[in-house]
């Protein structure tokens, strides 16, 4: 294995979850995920060059971004698959089985069924902002690279963005008060 | 109802702001209701969030479509040679300002790691990474599903070629969640199941056969720490932190000392 490969594994491979959950949130379906993040690999491998020093993972979420957009514009639009699919979710809990109590998994389980779905009702402006702060950990400045936004701009929609969040939310609650975190 | 200084109380709880202005904001929130309100909101938001999103992981599908991906584009990349003559240069004052200081010891550890060990092109660690992946595929993972060291344990006395040792270490963060056996090495290996947060740590164990082996690299973004002890080879594998794959290590490592593993052949045992 060559320096380059092994330096890439080392650095940008191990934010491979990130990549593929972020693209979750922007694409409407596992399958075009996966395809985004394999071209979004594919091209951080042979920019990888140009990344210099900088933090991987945001640079890598640009990059997915990128693709995404380039995906989505080569592509007829079609309807939002809510994230996780349900096959999914079982996969994933078939693999850390031996939930200690199965009544609070399934509580767990419908709580964050109720997120998920609050979240996907976002728009994607706002979704993608709340994920990258709130679930992949970035600062102001990084969302604004993977966002190729102002500073200024990402402050004001992640205000807007957990605004309708909570608005969504209560709405929910109000209806469905048992099912709510 | 909206505050004008909600935007500054919003990076304030981002900690987007220097300690000067932190302390601004807080006064102006000891005095706000509003913005007292909104602090509490985006905590509430937060909690919710991290607590209900799953923390989905790529498939190991992709990943591996990936990696294959990248052997393609490795070998037929003519260029790649060029840029890595350049780098070192680009980089040199870079290392030198981090010698500098105190870190020269990490600054050479993490040479030692990205520069020599990758290089160890190791067919074993392949197969050691390659079992890893194959056992997150769906239904792969797990052939005795307990978290109890008296039934994992006797389990491979049938199905391995040695008896590895096992114990559940849940105390620490690192619960047992069972046992399986992989073909490593010409021989049964024995694979224990951990699991830390959300990481699957598969750590392997088989007859050591004097194979080379590095005490730690990362391939396909996995990490892998190996060590040898009285006659056996071990690997834990995981994409989880170096910090948490050491936390194991040293827990597998120190039973080892207090209860040493025999070679047990499978056959006697049958």
């Amino acid at each position: 294995m060559d320096e380059k490969r092994a330096r890439f594994e080392a650095e940008v491979l191990p934010h491979l979850d990130a990549a593929y959950r972020f693209a979750r949130w922007l694409s409407r379906g596992p399958g075009d995920a996966e395809d985004v993040v394999q071209e979004a690999m594919l091209r951080a491998f042979r920019a990888f060059g140009s990344l210099r020093g900088s933090a991987p993972k945001p640079w890598l979420l640009a990059i997915v971004k990128n693709c995404h957009m380039t995906a989505l514009s080569q592509q007829q639009r079609r309807a939002f698959v809510p994230l996780p699919a349900d096959d999914e979710v079982q996969e994933e809990e078939a693999l850390i089985s031996a939930q200690a109590d199965p009544e609070q998994a399934s509580l767990q389980r419908d709580a964050k069924r109720t997120v998920d779905r609050l979240l996907s009702t976002l728009s994607e402006e706002y979704r993608e902002v709340l994920v990258l702060r709130e679930i992949e950990e970035l600062e102001y400045r990084e969302i604004a690279a993977v966002t190729n936004l102002p500073i200024g701009t990402v402050m004001s929609r992640l205000a807007r963005a957990r605004a309708a969040l909570k608005a969504c939310w209560l709405r929910e609650r109000e209806a469905n008060p048992h099912a709510m975190p | 109802m909206q505050c004008p200084e909600a935007l500054r109380t919003q990076a304030y709880f981002d900690g987007e702001v220097d300690a000067l202005a932190a302390s601004e904001i807080e006064r102006h929130i000891e005095s706000c209701a509003a913005c007292r309100e909104l602090l509490q909101e985006l905590e509430r938001t937060r909690a919710v969030l991290r607590s209900a999103v799953p923390h989905l992981r790529a498939p190991a599908v992709l990943r591996a479509r990936i990696c294959a991906a990248l052997n393609k584009e490795s070998s037929s990349d003519p260029s790649s040679q060029q840029r890595l003559r350049a780098r070192p240069a680009a980089r040199r004052p870079f290392w030198l300002g981090a010698a500098s200081g105190v870190s020269v010891s990490a600054v050479a550890a993490a040479l030692v790691m990205l520069l020599v060990l990758p290089r160890f092109n190791n067919p074993l660690i392949e197969d050691v990474v390659d079992a890893h992946i194959r056992s997150l595929m769906p239904d792969h993972l797990i052939d005795v599903p307990s978290s109890d060291r008296h039934t994992v344990k006797p389990w491979f006395a049938g199905h391995a070629d040695i008896s590895p040792p096992v114990a559940d270490f849940a105390p620490q963060g690192y619960r047992l969640i069972g046992g399986r056996s992989d073909y490593l090495d010409h021989q049964r290996a024995a694979a224990v199941v951990y699991q830390h947060g959300a990481h699957v740590i598969n750590l392997f164990s088989w007859a050591a056969t004097g194979r080379a082996l590095p005490s730690s690299t990362t391939r396909n973004g996995y990490h892998l720490l190996c060590w040898r002890a009285s006659d056996i080879d071990s690997c834990a594998v995981s994409d989880t932190g170096w910090d948490e794959l050491k936390g194991l290590v040293r827990l597998v490592q120190d039973l080892n000392v207090n209860d040493h593993p025999e070679t047990a052949p499978g056959k006697a045992a049958e």
